[in-house]
């Protein structure tokens, strides 16, 4: 024997790699990066200023801290889902990635589904809180503090942010490419409402094409029949079609 | 184990590969000789289902790599030392790969003792190695799984001499227990200390194969290295 060690040689059986290992491996990539890391730190820490800037204008209301604490979530988690995908591309780490496991579907898999739960968890997060905060302000201000709080609208804001988070990780794969799929992420928004304002063609084409108007619905929790028709034509538009594309370009993009 | 079967790719209309056909055995060395830019990356992505020939085929352990089940724990490759995240630390890069691999972190320490990489230096993010410390790297990722079959694109780039003569001393001693070892390189000298036998490729075609002192039989390894790689240039351009 070498000295190449052989201890492995007993773990040799020849089983396809379990899913839920890629899930550890996608999981821990997420903030096992210096600028992972920090995305994490900054996002924690805009939170936390912001629950507290707001807790000093705003009455001790645990809705309102909520959406404030889940306001940089909202923003940023996206962002982190974008480089979590285009990462592997920037830095070629594809290389060892899909070295270590060829079918890229799984990878693929394997990368979505923590984004989408930490979306879920930062937003629970957010609302966790949102609880002392509001007993803080409330305490500090002498006034009773408000504890009613919409579960519907909690739902449909989580919902929100999961349905960006995913826009994020369908622009990701599909573009490759961070600063690409960053700035179409954000110019999104700011493109729609110049459209909206294109008189009665544009206005109808912004109503069912642009995500970030179609899901607000789901947050003041009014969402009716033609809502729910115009997120589900934007969501298909905006997380369908890209992811199902960028699967295609993955699966079949020479690794170099 | 490893076998190339007339493997051509083209790619944006250029033939990067036209043609290449040979096979690496157990217990032996084999050396991919060719100048920079003559196609012994493609042909090794092409190896490890990163890239796909336009036609032929390669197979390791006598199937396309990507039907292999857990494939890097029978096939370590190096492709590329500067492919890493700058940010993530050497330990890091083993322990995401050991854990795809299922192998425990003992395993991750028995490579860094391995390739020479003290506790410290990898517990330093990758962006602040340098080369020699980026193949260091490489090749204990690539021997983390114990492979049979072992796939190293410019390993010693970088590596002081002394890593050099490390890193042959190591190459030989995977071959001797029976492993294979399909080693490129665009330097003559590296490949010759170590290879039992010696494939040529230049433009992307297999121009001479066979062991050091039959290529060498006429007019010396490096002549006919040169003439060869030339002749090629020449014949293309």
């Amino acid at each position: 024997m070498s000295g190449t060690g052989g201890t492995s040689r007993t773990e040799r059986v020849l089983a396809p790699i379990p899913f839920r290992r890629l899930l550890v491996v996608e999981t821990r990539k997420l903030a096992d990066t210096r600028s992972g890391k920090i995305m994490i730190a900054v996002l924690a820490a805009l939170v936390l200023a912001g629950v507290v800037g707001r807790g000093f204008v705003t009455d001790p209301k645990l809705q309102t801290l909520a959406f404030t604490a889940g306001m940089p979530i909202a923003t940023l988690m996206p962002v982190l889902a974008i480089l979590a995908v285009t990462g592997e591309w920037s830095h070629r780490t594809a290389l060892t990635t899909f070295t270590l496991e060829p079918r890229r579907g799984r990878v693929l898999v394997a990368k979505y589904v923590p984004a989408v739960t930490a979306a879920l968890a930062a937003s629970l997060l957010a609302a966790l809180v949102a609880v002392p905060a509001t007993a803080a302000v409330a305490a500090v201000r002498g006034v009773p503090a408000i504890w009613e709080m919409n579960p519907l609208a909690l739902l449909g804001w989580t919902g929100t942010n999961v349905l960006m988070v995913a826009m994020g990780l369908a622009l990701g794969t599909l573009l490759l490419n961070a600063p690409a799929a960053i700035v179409v992420y954000l110019v999104n928004p700011m493109l729609w409402s110049v459209v909206g304002r294109l008189g009665d063609t544009g206005e109808t084409l912004a109503g069912w094409l642009d995500l970030n108007a179609t899901v607000a619905p789901l947050v003041t929790g009014d969402m009716t029949g033609g809502g729910a028709a115009r997120l589900a034509v934007s969501a298909v538009l905006w997380i369908v079609v890209p992811m199902a594309a960028g699967a295609v370009r993955v699966a079949r993009k020479e690794v170099g | 184990m490893i076998e190339f079967n007339h493997v051509s790719k083209t790619y944006k209309g250029v033939k990067a590969l036209d043609d290449v056909s040979f096979a690496v055995g157990p217990g032996s060395v084999t050396g991919f000789l060719g100048p920079n830019g003559a196609g012994k990356s493609t042909a090794l992505r092409i190896l490890l289902g990163l890239s796909r020939a336009t036609s032929g085929s390669a197979t390791v352990l006598g199937r396309p790599y990507g039907e292999l089940d857990r494939p890097a724990a029978r096939v370590g490759a190096l492709l590329d030392a500067d492919a890493q995240h700058p940010g993530r630390t050497g330990r890091e890069v083993l322990t995401l790969a050991a854990t795809v691999l299922g192998l425990p972190g003992t395993r991750v320490e028995e490579v860094l003792d391995l390739v020479g990489l003290t506790g410290r230096e990898s517990r330093r993010t990758v962006g602040g190695y340098s080369l020699g410390m980026r193949q260091r790297l490489g090749i204990a990722q690539a021997l983390l799984g114990d492979p049979e079959v072992l796939v190293l694109d410019e390993p010693a780039n970088g590596l002081d001499p002394q890593g050099i003569r490390w890193l042959r001393g190591l190459i030989r001693d995977l071959a001797a227990s029976g492993r294979a070892v399909l080693l490129s390189s665009h330097l003559l000298h590296e490949v010759e200390q170590v290879a039992d036998h010696i494939v040529m490729i230049g433009r992307g075609r297999v121009l001479a194969q066979g062991t050091a002192a039959e290529l060498g039989r006429d007019r010396g390894l490096e002549e006919t290295f040169i003439e060869l790689t030339t002749h090629a240039d020449r014949g293309a351009a």
